[in-house]
């Protein structure tokens, strides 16, 4: 039974870990090195890792997908999709793919002349299931060494954080005035029924109900 | 345009659940506040007929409090919030 929590309660904190990981921006600082464009099926479950532009047709199996391709500092290849997501989840209102397309376009560079560059992006990327972080912004940095502090994150996540808290002061400050004094009548009212129980069987007993238990007096008492 | 549509819906659904926990909470601790300071202090005694009209009152000028008003807040800054962000993220 201990193991059956720990288990649910590790799921459940890897879930909500997973969620933030997936949505919440990132920043890489890469270097450009090509744009491209591919056709992309969206017939199966990995559909739900791209994104769905407002334009498309809901039938729609397959359509192109821009990709931005990138090195980091290590030399490591850090691909990212590039895609609206318009009023869906993620929030993140990106409206501008052609225009990020352009930018990445224009930052491209070499190895031997490099240009770094902080991408902002969410999602992950794998491998196996083909998946790609989808780019949200591209910004020049000055170096592969420069640090950004992620606003953004430590504001969401401050703000989620005030509004637990608010929920569960909310929730106590119910218990307290909802449903304390309620538990409270009940009591009340549970004792005095008692109370009143009492005084009825006390009543109900009467002459002929004291002279049986008189009676019932003389019987022997059951053996110990 | 229907993920615009569904967006303002549901977020409007969200907002309105908010301000409506944020204000029931708020008149309550308001009430709560008003009642502890007439059980410290009491005006008139143990009149309890007093003791309501106390926080009827107190109650009365919360009604027109800039603290309730802000919660209209709720409604405000996530709409903002959303437009800055359109128009942040594409610029």
């Amino acid at each position: 039974m201990k193991y059956a929590k720990w288990t649910i309660l590790t799921l459940l904190a890897l879930i909500v870990f997973g969620f933030f990981h997936y949505t919440l921006p990132q920043h890489d600082i890469v270097r450009i090195v090509n744009t491209y464009q591919e056709r992309q099926d969206l017939d199966d479950w990995t559909r739900i890792f791209w994104a769905t532009p407002d334009d498309q047709a809901t039938g729609l199996i397959n359509r192109d997908v821009q990709f931005i391709q990138a090195v980091d500092a290590d030399g490591d290849p850090r691909v990212y999709r590039n895609e609206d997501t318009g009023w869906h989840w993620p929030p993140y209102f990106k409206f501008d793919t052609a225009n990020l397309q352009t930018e990445a376009e224009d930052l491209k560079s070499t190895s031997a002349a490099p240009q770094w560059v902080s991408v902002t992006h969410y999602g992950w990327r794998n491998v196996y299931f083909s998946t790609f972080p989808n780019a949200v912004g591209i910004k020049p940095v000055a170096g592969p060494d420069v640090t950004i502090i992620p606003w953004v994150n430590i504001v969401i996540l401050t703000f989620l954080a005030f509004i637990l808290f608010m929920l569960r002061r909310m929730w106590l400050q119910f218990r307290e005035r909802m449903i304390d004094p309620v538990i409270e009548d009940v009591e009340e009212a549970w004792d005095s029924v008692d109370a009143q129980a009492d005084q009825a069987t006390a009543k109900a007993r009467g002459i002929w109900g004291r002279f049986r238990a008189w009676l019932g007096t003389w019987k022997s008492k059951p053996r110990r | 345009m229907i993920a615009f549509v569904r967006l303002a819906v549901f977020g409007f659904i969200g907002m309105t659940a908010a301000y409506f926990l944020l204000s029931v909470y708020s008149r309550s601790v308001e009430r709560e506040r008003l009642e502890r300071e007439w059980d410290d202090d009491p005006v008139s005694g143990d009149d309890p007929a007093a003791r309501d009209a106390y926080i009827e009152a107190g109650l009365q000028d919360y009604r027109k409090s800039l603290r309730r008003k802000l919660i209209w807040l709720v409604y405000v800054i996530p709409t903002v919030i959303v437009l800055l962000l359109v128009y942040l993220n594409d610029t």
